[in-house]
């Protein structure tokens, strides 16, 4: 009733066949684009489709599939493991996007000002994200390792106790997290750098006259201005911090190490595809990660209000 | 608002389009058995899975079946998965991994069965054990072995004769005869030496102590016995490994694992004949100072290879020439020689490739250690699901090794944990 109400009322009689004509004349431009959507299909949407049904089937991965319903959600309900993991990927977004963002955020506003070296810098705080992952999660497995690590052998030289990292559930997530931080750090600076520069000089001018110090000018103008671009970075952290995978699976393995605590939610879904050669299961799993980018993105977007008060 | 019913409609266009994609193509793909153009052989392996020479050999001897070799680098299992269920471009023989093999008996119909094409002759040829875990439940033989992985005890001679233990492998192996024998040389060698505990990881341990015995976690009714004596055997060794304080949690591999081997802080290995090839890339000052003596308590297996012939092959019996001349125990021989592929055929042991006295070790003959080895691993019957029952005992001895579990805790939690998976799968 209340739908029909407020549709909206357009000369329905004017519209509709001028509209169906034109697509039909328009039919060059379709083609044009129709290579992006043929492999969108192919490679983007086929995948998400047979994952989303594979959820509801059993299938070791070569002999025939059979439905069983939502028997693949009722076990992860109950399984502690897929729990463990959920919680884990939750603590390691949070204490990698955190520390990743805030230094980001510092660096840009660093760099907005430095005056020499800029391009240096811009590249150098780059490198870490197009470095490749395996090979720099090898290295931070041995920054981090035990008897002849980095971190320890200065905790030693310092006289301070060393740390069993790589075999602690909590020296797991931190290494996990600082290599994290590491990487996507540089890459949110440069975006927030680009933000910065799109400041009109004139707001800071203002505030200087009006005799503002630096800090208010942070967080009364800068801040504010930066919001669509804090929301953008806040986002695509988190998407990629909610698919945390290479990381842990070379420094810990892939059972995620001491009391799995290493253990992501994609990782569990990859030990049980090709490790337990149970596909439906596995798809499961990777339906309750989608589930939960979309959850935290939309928690995201209210928090940072993105729609509309901008 | 918009943004999810915009998601709410491409979820259910995906939907719509996905099952009926995958409805099509699924009915396509099963009992694919497309047989391979004749003539030709396809041969599937991963790097370094066949000797090079012989390799090379074996394409030469057959010049009719113009065998076309493809080395499968990354996820092995996967992509023979992956090209299965595309139905096209089966290889006629294909390596499968001793650790996949379990997973893929279920699956024998895809696979030629050796004997009903007169693999009977030669399988005598091969280890028993091993053969065994190629075979079905009901008797078919998808696989012929090309190497095995006899495990041994690698510990540095100077480490050992400077903490008060024997340095003489034969000694060694009279003196280390049981894991409780190997804990308390441990405590011995600890008091003049802490800094090299004789378990190089509790956990690696526990795993080599289940691998000697003939039950697993599930036995052939497909009942879950992981609650059972022989592992907790394993476990309360282990255990008590760490309580005693002669584990050096060093994870296999690590660049602690790399660094203690050659500076003797991980003094011992217990591991199958293939990890000569890591310690010896670890080793740069330790060279000649390695020996090899028997696993403490009995040999076991880790690791190990087979070939097996597809359905789709053109000409199995063909297939069979190849691979028997392939896995002769003269080519098992030089594959040895050529990339450390340990032989599955015991007539392999006298070859001369495998009686060379090995520098690393100190001119020690390795083969004397791991060929009586070889004969004498215990046949354990392997479950599909053996591997994904395993998990959370090893997981429950980490948190017992850093610490934050009482054993007994663990255990229940560990079983619990099993149990669960298990009973995902239809296990009992």
């Amino acid at each position: 009733m209340t739908l029909t109400a407020t549709a909206p009322s357009r000369p329905a009689g004017t519209t509709k066949p001028r509209r169906r004509r034109s697509i039909r004349s328009y039919w060059r431009f379709y083609l044009a684009l129709s290579p992006f959507y043929v492999i969108f299909i192919v490679f983007g949407l086929y995948p998400v489709a047979s994952t989303i049904l594979l959820a509801f089937q059993k299938w070791d991965g070569l002999g025939p599939r059979t439905m069983v319903g939502f028997q693949n959600f009722r076990f992860l309900a109950e399984d502690s493991t897929f729990w463990l993991a959920l919680w884990n990927t939750v603590v390691l977004f949070v204490m990698s996007t955190v520390p990743t963002l805030v230094i980001a955020m510092a660096l840009a506003v660093m760099l907005h000002s430095a005056v020499r070296f800029k391009g240096v810098y811009r590249i150098a705080y780059f490198i870490p994200n197009i470095t490749s992952l395996v090979a720099a999660a090898i290295f931070f497995a041995a920054v981090f390792s035990t008897n002849f690590g980095l971190i320890n052998s200065i905790l030693r030289s310092l006289g301070l106790p060393t740390e069993d990292w790589l075999r602690q559930p909590w020296g797991i997530k931190i290494a996990i997290s600082t290599m994290i931080v590491w990487q996507w750090a540089g890459y949110n600076t440069i975006i927030y750098l680009a933000g910065l520069q799109a400041i009109p000089t004139e707001q800071y001018e203002a505030a200087k006259v009006d005799g503002a110090g630096p800090f208010r000018t942070f967080f009364l103008i800068t801040l504010p201005q930066l919001r669509p671009v804090v929301l953008f970075t806040v986002i695509m952290s988190t998407i990629g911090g909610l698919q945390t995978f290479t990381e842990p699976q070379v420094m810990v393995g892939n059972t995620g190490g001491t009391g799995q605590s290493g253990m992501t939610v994609v990782m569990y879904f990859y030990q049980q595809a090709f490790f337990a050669n149970d596909y439906g299961y596995a798809g499961a799993i990777a339906l309750s990660i989608f589930m939960l980018v979309l959850l935290f993105t939309a928690i995201n977007w209210k928090l940072l209000g993105g729609r509309g008060r901008q | 608002m918009e943004l999810s019913r915009r998601t709410l409609l491409a979820g259910g266009f995906a939907a719509m389009l996905g099952s009926t994609v995958v409805g099509c193509s699924s009915s396509i793909n099963t009992g694919s058995t497309k047989k391979n153009a004749t003539g030709n052989i396809a041969l599937w392996c991963w790097p370094g899975g066949l000797g090079k020479s012989v390799l090379d050999d074996t394409i030469a001897h057959f010049p009719d079946q113009h065998i076309k070799y493809s080395e499968v680098g990354g996820d092995f299992k996967q992509k023979l998965l992956t090209t299965f269920n595309g139905g096209t471009s089966i290889p006629d023989i294909t390596g499968v991994k001793g650790e996949d093999i379990a997973s893929l008996l279920p699956q024998a119909d895809r696979f030629v069965d050796l004997k009903t094409i007169g693999a009977d002759s030669i399988l005598g040829d091969y280890l028993e054990w091993k053969v065994k875990q190629a075979t079905t439940l009901d008797g078919k033989v998808i696989g012929i072995p090309i190497d095995i992985g006899p495990t041994a005890l690698f510990y540095r001679e100077d480490v050992f004769t400077a903490g008060g233990l024997p340095g003489d492998p034969a000694k060694v192996a009279e003196q280390l005869k049981t894991w409780d024998d190997f804990l308390a040389a441990g405590v011995e060698l600890k008091k003049s030496n802490p800094k090299a505990p004789i378990v190089a990881d509790a956990t690696d341990l526990y795993g080599t102590i289940v691998n000697q015995g003939t039950a697993r976690y599930i036995d052939k009714d497909n009942k879950f016995i992981g609650d059972q004596d022989h592992i907790r055997r394993a476990w309360d060794i282990a255990v008590k490994a760490v309580t005693l304080k002669v584990d050096g949690k060093v994870l296999g591999g690590s660049a602690d694992w790399n660094a203690g081997l050659d500076q003797g802080t991980v003094p011992t290995i217990v591991g199958a004949a293939w990890v000569a090839l890591d310690i010896k890339s670890a080793c740069k000052t330790s060279v000649g100072k390695w020996r090899v003596a028997a696993t403490p308590s009995g040999p076991a297996n880790f690791g190990g290879s087979f070939l097996t012939i597809t359905k789709n092959a053109a000409d199995p019996a063909a297939a069979l020439e190849v691979i028997k001349y392939m896995l002769s125990p003269d080519n098992q021989a030089k594959a040895f020689a050529d990339a450390q592929i340990f032989p599955s055929a015991p007539a392999a042991y006298d070859k001369p490739q495998l009686k060379a006295a090995d520098p690393f070790f100190g001119g020690q003959v390795p083969i004397e250690v791991f060929g009586p080895a070889a004969k004498a691993i215990p046949i354990a019957y392997e479950a599909p699901l053996d591997s994904a029952l395993a998990t959370p005992f090893t997981d429950g001895l980490k948190l017992v090794q850093a610490g934050k579990k009482t054993s007994d805790a663990a255990w229940a939690e560990a079983v619990s944990k099993a149990k669960q998976i298990g009973k995902r799968q239809g296990v009992q």
